[in-house]
């Protein structure tokens, strides 16, 4: 068939072939820089109004607890919600909340709940309570999601992932591990091993998450796929999550009115209105990156948030705001480049670059 | 009513090949008033479906006014997978 089509036609094609692919690439790449502003503007709101007195003087008295686990779901519901509303609002603009609606309904709508569901509240929570258990040594060890995304995407979906690849993705995890590594304290703690163990079950969270829904977005379109995650995570921390940290903490009446009191902090909310934003644009690009080039490469090049989150915490907390201790560490540009070069090798040989040359 | 990225993908569950226009002239009865149905989404949705195996390439061509078309077509894996989990 494809010896009938003219040169033209042959060219035309190839172009759109090599858009779509760089454009998914693009996108996935996207991803991880618009996370990476999102973790800024998410730690510039839990600093400013009635966030600064939690986390400074604490006038209001909360525990250590409260201060630890509830105030970072909470945290993640504000931005969530603020991100769920950013999301309906640009799926109205765009016409489709109605296929929002009608997608709920159907078992795309459902696999993309429960990605949602475990990607979000659980994910989250396992992150923040391995945090807590073993310290920030959990911190690289969520940097494996890409990996295990990639590995999932060929189990559950046939994608493809040969040793060129996965290559490829050992480098990034081994640049996010440098980037991860820098942020290892002395504060491992008894209990560390359980701590990582349940640190992993987030970075099988996140893979799970990024390699299922991204080929969810094949079928629902990016735009309403995000629109469900971002409402059904905002949601499940706010009336799931909260609450039962809540109850944890001594009584629902205090997560009740911590939520009122952070939802109606206006210097706080500008900011968590722009984390939102940020939040969004990020796992829309993700969803649909993923989709484009599938798991194992999607994922890389979203991981590149590793180096992204810190630089843009730099930009906007220490460079902007003039706060301290956001400076990015030498190893992290180091780490930085060698993620790019991890990233190429998942996407191609890098030796045809100099065959090109040569025949060129 | 499905959601038009649904309608797209059952379309070739009906069909032995399509293009893009071919899936817009199918749907404009239904889904006409969605801003959704244009070339560039619809072409989107379709290289997003072949990307993850749900559709696969036939042929391509040039129409009269010079544009690509590519044509697709949902083989026996991808229509079993598009009718899994998309019901009528």
């Amino acid at each position: 068939m494809r010896g009938t089509a003219n040169a033209a036609a042959v060219a035309a094609k190839n172009k759109l072939s090599s858009q779509f692919y760089r454009k998914g690439i693009t996108i996935a790449l996207f991803s991880g820089l618009m996370y990476g502003f999102y973790s800024a503007f998410l730690t510039l709101g839990m600093s400013k109004g009635v966030w600064g007195d939690w986390y400074g003087v604490n006038a209001a008295g909360l525990s250590a607890f409260v201060v630890t686990y509830l105030l970072g779901a909470l945290g993640s519901a504000v931005n969530d919600t603020c991100s769920a509303v950013w999301a309906m609002g640009y799926a109205g603009f765009r016409g489709k909340l109605g296929d929002f609606f009608r997608c709920l309904k159907t078992t795309p709508g459902h696999v993309m709940i429960l990605c949602a569901l475990i990607g979000g509240p659980i994910s989250s929570t396992a992150y923040v309570v391995g945090l807590q258990m073993a310290g920030s040594i959990v911190i690289p060890i969520t940097a494996l999601c890409p990996a295990i995304g990639a590995i999932l995407g060929r189990l559950l979906f046939k994608q493809e992932l040969n040793k060129r690849m996965m290559l490829g993705i050992a480098i990034c995890v081994a640049a996010s591990f440098m980037i991860g590594s820098t942020s290892i304290g002395g504060d491992a703690p008894p209990g560390m091993f359980l701590g990582i163990c349940i640190a992993f079950i987030a970075a099988l969270g996140w893979g799970f998450e990024g390699c299922v829904a991204g080929y969810g977005t094949s079928m629902i379109d990016s735009e309403i796929g995000i629109t469900i995650r971002q409402a059904v995570s905002g949601l499940s921390n706010l009336i799931i999550l909260l609450p039962v940290f809540g109850l944890m903490a001594g009584g629902l009446n205090l997560s009740t009115s911590l939520a009122i009191q952070a939802f109606t902090s206006g210097p706080a909310m500008f900011w968590f209105a722009i984390s939102g934003l940020c939040a969004f644009v990020s796992y829309m690009s993700w969803y649909r990156g993923n989709s484009m080039c599938g798991a194992a490469l999607g994922m890389a090049a979203n991981g590149t948030y590793s180096f992204w989150g810190p630089f843009c915490c730099w930009i906007v907390l220490g460079v902007i705001f003039g706060m301290d201790g956001w400076s990015i560490p030498p190893i992290a540009w180091a780490a930085a480049v060698l993620m790019v070069f991890g990233i190429l090798v998942i996407a191609m040989n890098p030796m045809d670059l100099f065959k090109k040359k040569e025949a060129k | 009513m499905k959601p038009l990225n649904y309608a797209i993908l059952k379309h070739f569950t009906t069909v032995k090949e399509a293009s893009a226009d071919d899936v817009i002239e199918a749907l404009k009865g239904e889904y006409g008033k969605f801003k959704a149905l244009n070339k560039k989404d619809v072409i989107a949705a379709l290289m997003t479906a072949e990307a993850n195996c749900l559709l696969e390439e036939t042929r391509f061509d040039l129409d009269d006014a010079g544009n690509l078309r590519v044509y697709y077509r949902a083989n026996e894996d991808g229509a079993a997978t598009i009718n899994k989990y998309i019901k009528d």
